[in-house]
């Protein structure tokens, strides 16, 4: 081998080292990337919600930074990006979660369908009815599967007698892929069920309210591969008729199950785009550095 | 360098000081637990033994011939009159037939006192129930006196000079004789559970406390439960965060805890009595101010079953659009209910053996009536116990730890209510 | 372009492991191509048998660079710049690959050639292709290894000068066939080798095409040069 290479005039060693001119390790500079505006493509032609200007402050500590982004209708949209970069945070913002913390501030414009969502006369119940949330750890009440899917229909009078609310359990169980595994025991606690179940009947809780926009975060990082599968799988269905967030800390997850990517970083919203560019030829360094899990 | 010695030769010296350490910690953590262990069996040794003579009673079988003459009425009597009549002098006639020895004012009193002064409304009570009874001789088992009940029970020593026994050698000879004809009896102690409290020991029962302490329970239930639940959600759940003024709550709170409870029993004369004219030694009053004093017990409690709620479970009621106040009643509260009914009962048991602030509110009144209801003069169980352990007579001793072990078994049961509920409302989540 | 820099050192290593066995690959199919063209164009029988007995080595390569750029697939999920390095690897070594099979035919076309002294006269125009094609192919591993875009663009452009050459060898030929049909069969080899070495040329593209993919995200295949030429050097008229 060594000869054959010997023979060759300019391929040869000179060469190998002219091809990597920088060294192996950089001293990092991630504070040298300007991430001032966000490339890519935050905006849709026919957005579900949209975001601008958005701000989010812990007391004097700014989280989120000038985020503009659209979410758009029957999409499912990934926000990625390292711990603490504020993607949850951001998540929360679509369904007013943060009013539950006190010192938490958002500022700027968000809509659903053209709707002011922090208008003084939009009702936070009403919202989060519209947009429900899935959490990262599977938190069904400590009550029956029946109860646990029918809390919200109770909570929102969407069901009028008991056979209209067993129907909705029903049909909630069924579109969270749920129902052929539970249906002897809807009336065994919820929280008997394995991990990978118990997420799918926190999905089927929030379907049960007839949400437009279902908001996950991080949804599948306490399940194991098949159940991520399954749930992954149900994503995908459920697309044709809600709008989805999900925020979620295993890329190949985006990549899976997202038609649009959104990479966090700092606060800040670096680039958005179709997740097939993302995944092959993202536009930002740093969102390369991110996903391909360099230094930076 | 020390080459040659590896860490882990390092780490199997150091081992052997390690395990002995442990142990000899082991050795002081079980010491403690046994020394405390042999505490609270002297105690209970000490109540129970004294305490258990006084579930049984002496009772004297006497033959009474109801002597129409004597009493002054005939069976067709009125009411009033057969109620009325000196049944007295029947039961001291009956007794001087049967010992027709004594002699003197001192003996002849000390006969009498053989039996219980209830010896004649009992026969009051028979004679009027059955008025067919008059003229004809019957037995009747009355209360022993206190003394002879004393003797009885093997607490006072025969071979003493007559000069230091409470019973004198001719009341011995009496004694003896009713023992003789097997006139002498003891039965389970009835009278402890459904009279009131009495001067004359054989009479006195602890019914009046019991239902005094249950209706000053009820009232503190009551009034502290909702109260404290209330303040902690709130405190927990709604108040601002670090808010200045809430931070002082929650400091005076905490501190309301360790106030001596006597300041309590100022408060409520101060208050309750002076001020807004709540009747003195009623359980209502009662109830008022230990529900004072139990409020920062419960309250703390409640704090911390309700943080201890997993704030996952809130997360998702709200993101299924549920209120601050829908959360806090669907889910916040029945998972902290454990939490909160353990430190309620904790609390209530603290309550029901409280003295002190009673003192203060004149609960401590000698109320031989059992009370009705929450506005009737009563006293409490640790009241009772004080009230007693203070009366000279002998057979108050042994009375007063009986009280102490019924106020015993009344935390016991408390207690077992409280791990019952924990489990019935316990839920994994 | 950095191959450096992931968290993982190991992954570095790998992918840069993969990158240098594709240069050794490559020195070795431009010396394979390089000898076969010289034992055309000198006759040498000797040489020629040489080469054609060591495509093997090419072969081998090809299939263990083709396994560990699986195994990286399969491990480590490699994303955007990576996975586009580890694509363009997998399809350059195939490139690289047909070009080994094409030295080897060369050899064998000149095996029989090296016995006959008829045909000579064909030579001049046979070697200026040879020498084009050789620099073409040498200009592709450059780029290659150097990632170079712009040189990549240069090397694509080349074809069509390639393809004019080739077509006028062509002809060239076909007029020595007219005039002595005694030598169609030798003649006949000959416009294989050439041939072959337009085929030599076509890989040489397809690599440089993939440096573009690897470098700019961008799938030029199939696509004029004309049209991506302004797109990434919108100031440069010429090229």
């Amino acid at each position: 081998m060594t000869t054959a290479v010997g023979t060759l005039p300019g391929t040869t060693a000179a060469t190998l080292e002219s091809a990597d001119p920088k060294p192996i390790i950089e001293p990092r500079s991630e504070f040298d990337i300007d991430i001032s505006g966000t490339v890519g493509k935050p905006f849709v032609d026919n957005p579900k919600m949209q975001s601008r200007n958005c701000n989010v402050f812990y007391d004097d500590k700014q989280a989120i930074f000038d985020v503009d982004l659209d979410i758009g209708k029957n999409e499912i949209i990934a926000l990625i990006g390292p711990s603490g970069c504020g993607k949850s945070t951001y998540l929360r913002v679509f369904n007013r979660m943060n009013d539950t913390i006190p010192i938490c501030r958002v500022t700027g414009e968000h809509t659903l369908d053209g709707q002011d969502i922090y208008a003084k006369d939009q009702d936070p119940v009403l919202l989060r009815a519209r947009v429900g949330m899935v959490f990262q750890k599977p938190n069904p009440f400590p009550k029956s599967i029946y109860d646990n899917v029918a809390y919200g229909a109770r909570l929102h009078g969407l069901a009028s007698n008991r056979s209209e609310l067993d129907d909705l359990v029903e049909a909630s169980l069924i579109k969270a892929g749920l129902f052929s595994e539970v249906k002897d025991d809807l009336q065994k606690p919820g929280t008997g069920l394995s991990g990978g179940q118990q997420q799918r009947l926190c999905i089927a809780r929030a379907i049960a309210v007839d949400p437009e926009v279902i908001l996950m975060d991080e949804p599948t990082s306490a399940l194991d591969p098949i159940a991520t599968a399954v749930i992954e799988e149900l994503m995908d269905d459920l697309k044709t008729n809600y709008t989805i967030a999900i925020v979620t800390h295993s890329m190949q997850q985006a990549a899976r199950v997202s038609q649009r990517t959104a990479y966090f970083h700092l606060g800040k919203l670096v680039e958005v785009n179709d997740t097939n560019q993302v995944f092959t030829n993202p536009e930002h360094k740093l969102t390369e550095n991110y996903i391909t899990g360099r230094f930076g | 360098m020390n080459s040659t010695i590896t860490s882990t030769q390092i780490i199997q010296a150091s081992l052997r000081k390690r395990y002995a350490k442990e142990r000899r910690f082991r050795f002081f953590g079980l010491l403690s637990i046994l020394i405390s262990f042999a505490f609270l069996i002297v105690l209970l040794f000490t109540i129970i033994s004294k305490g258990l003579p006084a579930f049984q009673q002496t009772y004297i079988k006497l033959d009474v011939t109801i002597d129409e003459t004597i009493l002054g009425v005939t069976k067709d009597s009125e009411h009033n009159a057969l109620y009325s009549a000196s049944y007295n002098k029947v039961i001291k006639q009956t007794l001087t037939t049967m010992f027709p020895d004594a002699s003197g004012r001192k003996q002849k009193r000390a006969l009498k006192n053989l039996v219980s002064s209830s010896a004649a409304y009992d026969l009051r009570d028979a004679v009027v129930a059955d008025p067919s009874l008059l003229g004809t001789t019957q037995s009747f088992w009355f209360l022993a006196k206190d003394d002879v009940d004393v003797f009885m029970k093997g607490k006072i020593d025969r071979s003493l000079p007559e000069t230091e026994r409470r019973i004198k050698d001719y009341q011995l000879s009496w004694i003896d004789a009713l023992l003789a004809e097997d006139r002498l009896e003891k039965r389970f102690n009835t009278v402890l559970f459904t009279a009131g409290d009495s001067r004359e020991p054989e009479q006195a029962g602890m019914k009046g406390a019991i239902m005094g302490s249950l209706y000053t329970m009820i009232i503190t239930l009551l009034i502290s439960f909702p109260i404290a639940v209330a303040s902690a959600a709130y405190l927990e759940e709604f108040a601002p965060q670090n808010n200045r003024w809430v931070d002082i709550i929650e400091i005076n709170i905490n501190n309301l805890a360790a106030v001596p409870s006597i300041v309590f029993g100022l408060l409520g004369l101060a208050v309750y009595i002076n001020f807004f004219g709540v009747p003195r030694s009623t359980p209502l009053l009662g109830g008022l101010v230990l529900a004072l004093m139990t409020l920062p017990t419960i309250i703390i409690a409640s704090r911390a079953a309700i943080k201890a709620v997993p704030p996952s479970i809130k997360e998702a009621a709200v993101g299924l659009g549920a209120s601050p106040v829908q959360t806090l009643f669907h889910h916040t509260l029945p998972l902290a209910m454990p939490g909160i009914l353990t430190g309620t009962i904790i609390g209530m048991a603290q309550a029901l053996g409280e003295t002190a602030p009673l003192l203060m509110i004149g609960m401590v009144a000698f109320v031989a009536e059992v009370p009705q209801g929450f506005l009737d003069p009563a006293t409490v169980m640790p009241v009772q116990v004080y009230l007693w352990s203070d009366s000279p007579e002998r057979a108050f001793t042994e009375r007063t730890s009986a009280a102490i072990m019924i106020l015993l078994a009344f935390l016991v049961v408390m207690n077992l209510l409280a791990i019952m509920l924990r489990k019935k409302f316990e839920r994994r989540w | 372009m950095e191959i450096g820099q992931h968290i993982s050192q190991r992954y570095n290593q790998e992918l840069e492991d993969i990158r240098s066995q594709v240069l050794k690959m490559g020195g070795l199919v431009e010396g394979q191509a390089e000898g076969a063209v010289k034992a055309l164009l000198e006759r040498d029988g000797d040489l020629a048998k040489t080469i054609s007995k060591q495509d093997y080595k090419v072969n081998k390569m090809e299939v263990d660079i083709d396994e560990e750029c699986a195994r990286v697939i399969a491990r480590r999920q490699p994303t955007a710049s990576d996975l586009r390095l580890v694509i363009a690897v997998v399809k350059v070594i195939t490139d690289l690959e047909r070009v080994g099979d094409e030295a080897a035919k060369i050899a064998s076309y000149s095996i029989k050639l090296a016995e006959k002294k008829t045909v000579t006269q064909m030579y001049a125009e046979l070697e200026h292709l040879s020498q084009l094609v050789l620099n073409m192919l040498h200009d592709a591993l450059d780029a290659f290894a150097r990632l170079d875009v712009e040189q990549s663009l240069t090397v694509i452009s080349l074809e069509k000068k390639i393809n004019t050459e080739f077509n006028n060898l062509s002809r060239l030929l076909i007029t020595h066939m007219m005039e002595d049909p005694r030598h169609i069969k030798n003649v006949l080899r000959i416009t294989w080798c050439a041939r072959s070495l337009e085929r030599i040329g076509d890989h040489s593209r397809n690599i440089c095409e993939y440096v573009v993919y690897l470098v700019k995200g961008k799938d030029i295949r199939h696509t004029k040069i004309d049209e991506v030429l302004p797109e990434y050097f919108p100031d440069d008229d010429e090229i």
